[in-house]
């Protein structure tokens, strides 16, 4: 099989992936479109490797060393997203905006807004 | 020719779930999506001479990765979904037009490429394809495979930071509860016994059914709810049969302990 | 049966590295085993002396004799510039690791929502989360790993061990939560967006060259025809991933809402040790593997340099949040960096942009570590005191303070007589030699742009009315101190007498990157 197939649907899959995540909203969707991207570039290391005459795998080195790493932030990642979530029972990026560009007013506290708007929303079961 | 064939059919599926992915409203079906993509590439890994890595593919991602994102997404609410609404005018179709023009671009880069033919892995794999892997990881790789470790202690750490809760105070015992549930009965009459379980004494004992209470009307209590479209439908069924004067609920008020 | 020759590692060359990442795990062994109270007292040292040990390590291998071949099995390259980065982040790290440990800057219950029952209780009992020393650590083992990564599988491997600690690190400031866990998940969906790009960039090129040692990619350069379109797009993809982290023109996005929302400390370190470590790997990669390929990257990398200088100097003028500025001023200086980087030629002409890009590199991070530190002193009731607003008059009120975040700035427009202006003298002088000049006008109109904020903010300070209820300033701690008064000394002593820590960075460039 020749190895620009594999090579055009890795590249497919990681467009969509770019598409994903400049698109979506949700933030878990957003990082398993990241995800997506990252199984294209396995998918690609591994053709290359077939591909290459590689005496030391070094293509599956890298995508099993690429799984991991993967693994690892999808793992903070989504702590993340879980403290986030708490706060503000919302996963929606695009009322992650408090840092927008800074406000206006220059009111003594004015942390203290960003820090009480959220608890008027649904309380944490 | 079976790998060919084995290729094309999982090169298919595999972009079409992920289109499926990025396209589908519901986050649940995203996730489901997700698990084919990495299905179909440990396949497609296990036909380019990687049984290794197919073999991690499917434990880590489809077996980790993938039960970590729905476990998040069970938590943050299974029927959260994306609005159609855009807030960015036009950012699906400048999402859209940067996806298609990198994928143009990498065609026509590919397509300019001369592609040796492959030489296989075969002499590689002649010892073994684990064996193989090993080698390099423990040896030209050996640094950072040490260094991953840093890497997933830092998630375990981070994890623990960002979710773990100390208990500042000694867990109530059922005698605590108990007395609690009283005083509350007390006060407010609120029922202080268990509610019914659901299925009782109804045609299934699905946890979705209604339990009926003695006089053949539904315990609404008895059924979570977030699962009480049965017990709709159930209502009206019943509200045809019973008399008008007959409350079908029963009348107890919800207690503390509501499932 | 294969046996399997046992690697040979050069345990001592790679000391720094060991202690930093070894104390990192005693960190977390000590957040497991010590009793709650007992925890900060351990960890400080530790934390502390790990750093030290790891820079007197350092200068002994620096005493000893430069490595001339890569360590670890290829991985690890320990060369001139690498030792001078290694240095100076330690240092850098050393004084943000003062500032962390020195007020409650973090929060003491992350996963309590703020404002809630057990964060009271949390705040009562005066917890505090001790996990940050270990993971700061951590994060710094990646990014002395970063630039000195010999391959680019161990590079992504550092990037990652560099970033997710930072990820971890934005989330958890005390004061305006929400901000700071907005600016964490900002910074980790951006980070693993840009590494995945690296990451294909890395798949490319091991497409092109059949190997992911910089060294291999360098000599397939000559060898390989008829696959320029791999490379190209791995080079470009993987600079994509490297421009990100240094937060260069048209990846900077992110830079300004962490840097507001991290807590200070943890901005401070970004802004001084990820500055450097980025820009080491992306020197390694630009010059080492594909140095050969000047003529083809290098006017991609004029356009991204002018962006960057343009864009960071005057969105820097309409910020009116201090932290914010301060990150549009680190984007600035990412681009005038980046004119060294271009100032690419003969290996004469390397050692010199090299030489003038570590001194750069130095002195820009203690100058920000500086300025961050004071930006923790000035207090409202709510924090700190961000708003440019809340700043008018502090030279009124606590003339000492305001003088030396004036002196900072100054030295982040390179004012002469401080340590800024012979950091941007030595790069400016490396591009015309590297004929890059009107590169250099354009950098130097930028400074002039950027002068005229910094100035602005001096004049907003000392020539303002202090607003009657205005923001306290908090007696700094010894840590504080200390950091504030090391960064001010050393921005004076570099302004006045360059020349030792200039020829420390020449003779750690002389050798220029092993290969």
């Amino acid at each position: 099989m020749h190895v620009v197939y594999p090579a055009v649907v890795a590249a497919l899959l990681f467009s969509i992936g770019v598409y994903g995540v400049l698109a979506r909203r949700n933030t878990i969707l957003v990082l398993m479109s990241v995800e997506l991207m990252l199984n294209a570039v396995n998918l690609n290391l591994v053709t290359f490797d077939v591909w290459l005459r590689d005496q030391l795998h070094g293509g599956q080195v890298l995508t099993l060393f690429v799984i991991v790493i993967a693994a690892a932030e999808v793992g903070i990642g989504l702590a993340i997203v879980l403290a986030v979530f708490r706060n503000r029972q919302s996963i929606d990026l695009d009322r992650l905006r408090d840092l927008f560009e800074p406000p206006n007013s220059s009111d003594p506290d004015g942390s203290q807004p960003a820090a009480t708007k959220v608890t008027t929303g649904v309380g944490p079961e | 020719m079976g790998e060919t064939v084995t290729f094309w059919v999982l090169a298919v599926a595999s972009v079409a779930a992920a289109l499926g992915l990025v396209f589908s409203r519901k986050a649940v079906y995203s996730a489901l999506m997700l698990g084919v993509v990495m299905l179909s590439l440990a396949v497609l890994y296990a036909v380019q001479d990687a049984p290794f890595l197919a073999a991690v593919q499917i434990i880590v991602y489809t077996g980790a990765v993938m039960m970590l994102f729905l476990f998040v997404l069970m938590l943050v609410g299974v029927d959260s979904s994306d609005s159609l609404v855009e807030t960015l005018r036009g950012q699906r179709f400048w999402a859209f037009l940067a996806g298609l023009g990198f994928a143009v671009l990498l065609a026509l880069g590919f397509g300019n490429v001369v592609f040796a033919a492959p030489t296989g892995l075969a002499a590689v794999n002649q010892a073994g394809n684990v064996p193989s892997l090993a080698e390099a990881i423990f040896t030209r790789y050996v640094f950072a495979f040490e260094v991953t470790s840093a890497l997933l202690i830092t998630a375990a750490l981070g994890a623990m930071v960002l979710a773990h809760r100390e208990r500042a105070e000694a867990k109530a015992t059922q005698k605590d509860l108990s007395r609690a549930r009283f005083v509350a009965f007390g006060e407010t009459g609120a029922n202080p016994a268990s509610l019914p379980g659901p299925g009782t004494y109804a045609r299934h004992n699905a946890i979705d059914m209604p339990a009926l209470l003695p006089d053949g009307s539904i315990s609404q209590l008895s059924v979570n709810r977030h699962l009480a479209r049965h017990t709709e439908e159930l209502l009206e069924e019943r509200s045809g049969e019973l008399d008008a004067s007959e409350t079908p609920v029963a009348e107890i008020t919800e207690g503390e302990n509501s499932k | 049966m294969n046996t399997i020759t046992a690697p040979a590692i050069e345990y001592l060359q790679l000391a720094p590295l060991l202690i930093v990442f070894g104390a990192g795990i005693l960190g977390v062994l000590v957040e497991a085993f010590a009793p709650r109270y007992l925890r900060r007292a351990m960890h400080i040292p530790l934390t502390l002396l790990s750093l030290a040990g790891a820079f007197a390590l350092v200068i002994v291998q620096t005493i000893k004799g430069v490595p001339t071949k890569p360590s670890a099995m290829g991985a690890v390259a320990v060369d001139g510039p690498t030792l001078f980065i290694w240095g100076t982040i330690l240092v850098l790290a050393f004084i943000s690791l003062l500032l962390l440990n020195d007020e409650d800057h973090f929060v003491p219950a992350a996963s309590a929502v703020p404002g809630s029952a057990e964060e009271e209780r949390a705040l009562i009992e005066g917890n505090v989360h001790t996990e940050v020393y270990p993971l700061a650590l951590f994060a710094i083992g990646g990014m002395l790993l970063f630039p000195a990564s010999n391959d680019l599988l161990i590079m992504f491997v550092a990037l990652e061990v560099m970033s997710l600690p930072l990820y971890l690190l934005c989330g958890l400031a005390r004061r305006r939560r929400l901000l700071s866990q907005e600016s964490a998940m900002k910074y980790f969906l951006l980070g693993a967006f840009s590494s995945a790009f690296f990451l294909y960039g890395t798949a490319l090129l091991y497409g092109y060259a059949g190997s992911v040692d910089l060294a291999k990619i360098s000599t397939a350069l000559s060898a390989n025809v008829g696959q320029d379109a791999l490379l190209f797009t791995g080079a470009a993809l993987l600079g994509v991933g490297l421009l990100f982290k240094i937060g260069a023109a048209p990846f900077q996005a992110w830079k300004p809402d962490v840097y507001q929302g991290a807590p200070t400390p943890v901005t401070a370190l970004m802004a001084s040790g990820t500055l450097v470590a980025a820009f080491g790997a992306l020197l390694r990669v630009f010059w080492v593997a594909i140095g050969e390929l000047d003529w083809d990257w290098s006017p991609i990398m004029w356009g991204v340099a002018i962006l960057t200088m343009v864009v960071g100097a005057i969105l820097a003028i309409t910020q009116t949040d201090i932290k914010r500025m301060l990150a549009y001023s680190s984007i600035a200086h990412a681009g005038f960096l980046l004119v060294g980087v271009v100032a690419i030629g003969d290996a004469k002409q390397n050692a010199t942009a090299l030489a003038a890009i570590l001194f750069y590199l130095a002195v820009y991070g203690i100058a920000s570590i500086g300025a961050f530190a004071i930006v923790t002193m000035v207090r409202d009731a709510g924090g700190e005191a961000w708003h440019l607003s809340r700043w008018a008059g502090l030279g009124k009120r606590s003339p000492k303070l305001a003088g030396l975040f004036a002196f900072f700035l100054l030295a982040f427009a390179g004012i002469p007589l401080t340590s800024g202006f012979f950091g941007k003298y030595a790069v400016f002088q490396a591009a015309v030699a590297g004929g890059a000049v009107q590169l250099v006008v354009v950098g130097v109109v930028a400074s002039a742009v950027a002068a005229f904020f910094y100035v602005r903010v001096i004049v907003l300070m000392f020539f303002n009315d202090p607003a009657p209820d205005g923001p306290t300033v908090v007696l700094p701690s010894w840590g504080t101190a200390s950091v504030v008064g090391f960064a001010a000394l050393a921005t004076v002593v570099l302004g006045v007498f360059p020349q030792p820590v200039l020829d420390l960075a020449q003779s750690a460039a002389g050798s220029l990157f092993v290969r």
